[in-house]
């Protein structure tokens, strides 16, 4: 009897116990719906984000009394009103869109001999560096990079005292246009490097060697050869990079000091400060419609890029 | 690499600024942690650990790192299954109206952070959950999933599907193919997923400050509270815990993975 059991071990009654109860609550002829049930959690999950939408648009349309503090019980749209007239929101949305653009621009420049260098090079080395140097700032996030900028930029901060000791009075390097645009740009340079590079690994360097044999200057391989090549990549890493930027809280915040403030932090201060819920929660609102139309704009011209997720198809 | 001179002068001039931009602010803050003084000075005013010492007795300090670390626990724990399972079916299988799910499941990405926050916010407030951590967790589990979906679609799609059915032509039944064939095969993508959901969650800012009180503080929101226009060390000693926890995940992530898997075309 005992050599019986030990033939048979637990794991195998365990598993045929299980293998029954799932048989049982999802029988074979189910089977075609099977991926749809594996789909349904991260459907489900997402849908608190559609929820959240749907609870947006609803105060977006109430109107706050600024008598009693009491949000209208009717509908109106009184605070898109409010959002697209007022000068502010104009300035801040300018100011955001702007630097979403530069920053975008700027990124890429840097993001691509980047992720170029780390794809091509030989040095197995050089590459683990290169991939090291990325996703450590990567990991750290955005409050304590910032807080590196600050030690190093501040008025108190160590290029400031630098300066001092060799004679130059300390300048204000912070709080403004200029310091948000890099620490933007510092921030989403891991990004678009690693939606950059699986693009860059998918040209065979073959391509590059054909290039330069038939006569083409490295310079013109790049034009005509590797750039239009790696348009996915370029395509998922400015989408990432322009709607990240578009949409930041923490650097504007925390660099801008509060006098450089993205739309973002003007939603914020519209929840948190002025306590009108409506009015933040339509410029909330407004920022969703632009960032998807910008996606949605970007895909429908080029295509999802080495953004999209589902199976490869050649 | 091939090419001439000038090309490897130009990529090594900006990969070079790229790679100072990249490291400042973790080197200085490292650097800054060190520090003898009461403020940070140029050059330093000596070493000494006294910073370290002192967030060490700060308990304020240490429960909002607890509490991150229950927030990017309960994010991860749910993201695993979640986004594993949708992974394989998305990478697996036909799927009618593969399109319109892929843009739903994008929708993490690109509803922007501000606006997901204010969403959960209002929707967790509705329903009373607000003032507890769970739901700062399956809020960062949310604004994170396509990573999780991605990674494991990137590993799914290099599974031969005759692999499965030739386990199930071998006699095993449907959940015995999945542990034992195509679970394996997706594993190096469930623990890249999984560690980036980690230390996003343990990052995570926005969202956090959206949907925490004061008694329930996570620690990057403490440090931005704490930003001051003076810069004392003692914040650049607790900066260096995350520079920790990123430092660990890279190797994790080396070791178990290799880095290698993120320079993989599709």
């Amino acid at each position: 009897m005992r050599a019986a059991r030990t033939a048979y071990p637990l794991k195998w009654r365990i598993m045929d116990a299980l293998e029954g109860v799932a048989a049982a609550i999802w029988p074979a002829r189910f089977r075609r719906a099977t991926p749809y049930l594996m789909l349904l959690p991260a459907v489900l999950l997402v849908g608190l984000l559609v929820l959240g939408l749907i609870q947006i648009a609803d105060a977006s349309l109430r109107t706050l009394d600024t008598t009693t503090f009491q949000f209208s019980d009717d509908y109106s749209i009184a605070n898109f009103r409010r959002a697209l007239t007022e000068p502010l929101f104009l300035v801040v949305a300018q100011r955001s869109l702007i630097a979403a653009l530069i920053v975008t621009a700027v990124t890429l420049v840097f993001a691509f001999p980047y992720a170029y260098l780390m794809v091509r090079t030989r040095s197995p080395r050089l590459r683990k560096f290169l991939l090291i140097a990325l996703f450590l700032p990567f990991f750290i996030g955005q409050v304590v990079r910032a807080y590196g900028w600050l030690i190093i930029l501040g008025n108190q901060g160590m290029v400031n005292e630098a300066l001092g000791v060799v004679g130059i009075a300390p300048m204000r390097l912070i709080y403004n246009y200029p310091a948000v645009l890099f620490g933007l740009v510092q921030y989403m340079l891991p990004f678009a490097v690693l939606m950059l590079a699986p693009a860059l690994t998918a040209i065979p360097e073959e391509l590059e060697a054909a290039a330069g044999s038939l006569g083409a200057n490295w310079v013109r391989t790049f034009i005509h050869v590797v750039l239009p090549l790696a348009r996915p990549g370029f395509i998922g890493a400015g989408v990432v990079v322009l709607t990240l930027s578009l949409t930041d809280f923490a650097v504007p915040a925390i660099l801008g000091g509060g006098s450089q403030d993205f739309i973002a932090n003007a939603i914020y201060d519209q929840f948190f400060r002025t306590s009108d819920q409506g009015l933040g929660a339509t410029l909330a609102l407004m920022l969703v419609a632009l960032g998807s139309i910008l996606v949605g704009l970007v895909f429908a011209l080029f295509g999802a890029g080495t953004l999209a997720m589902g199976r490869s198809r050649a | 690499m091939s090419g001439s001179r000038s090309k490897s002068i130009v990529l090594w001039t900006l990969v070079t600024i790229a790679l100072i931009t990249l490291s400042a602010p973790t080197v200085v803050v490292l650097g800054a942690s060190f520090t003898g003084g009461n403020i940070i000075t140029f050059p330093p005013d000596g070493l000494s650990l006294r910073w370290y010492a002192r967030i060490s007795q700060a308990s304020d300090l240490r429960n909002a790192f607890l509490r991150t670390l229950q927030v990017a626990t309960v994010c991860t724990l749910v993201a695993i299954p979640v986004g594993t399972l949708a992974g394989i079916a998305l990478a697996k299988y036909a799927v009618r109206f593969e399109k319109s799910i892929q843009i739903y499941l994008l929708l993490p990405f690109t509803i922007p952070l501000i606006g997901s926050g204010i969403g959960l916010m209002l929707v967790f407030g509705k329903a009373g959950f607000l003032g507890q951590l769970w739901p700062v967790g399956i809020a960062c589990c949310v604004i994170n999933l396509p990573f999780m979906i991605w990674a494991v679609t990137a590993s799914a799609t290099g599974l031969d599907p005759d692999l499965e059915l030739a386990a199930a032509n071998c006699g095993a039944p449907p959940l015995q193919v999945f542990f034992s064939v195509t679970l394996p095969a997706v594993m190096p993508g469930v623990i890249t997923g999984s560690l980036l959901m980690f230390i996003l969650a343990l990052n995570e800012f926005l969202v956090s400050l959206l949907l925490v009180d004061a008694r329930i503080v996570t620690l990057p929101v403490l440090i931005y509270n704490s930003i001051r226009s003076i810069i004392t060390p003692d914040l650049a000693a607790i900066s260096v815990v995350f520079i920790a926890c990123s430092a660990v995940a890279i190797f994790l992530l080396d070791r178990l993975v290799g880095l290698d898997i993120f320079l993989k075309s599709k």
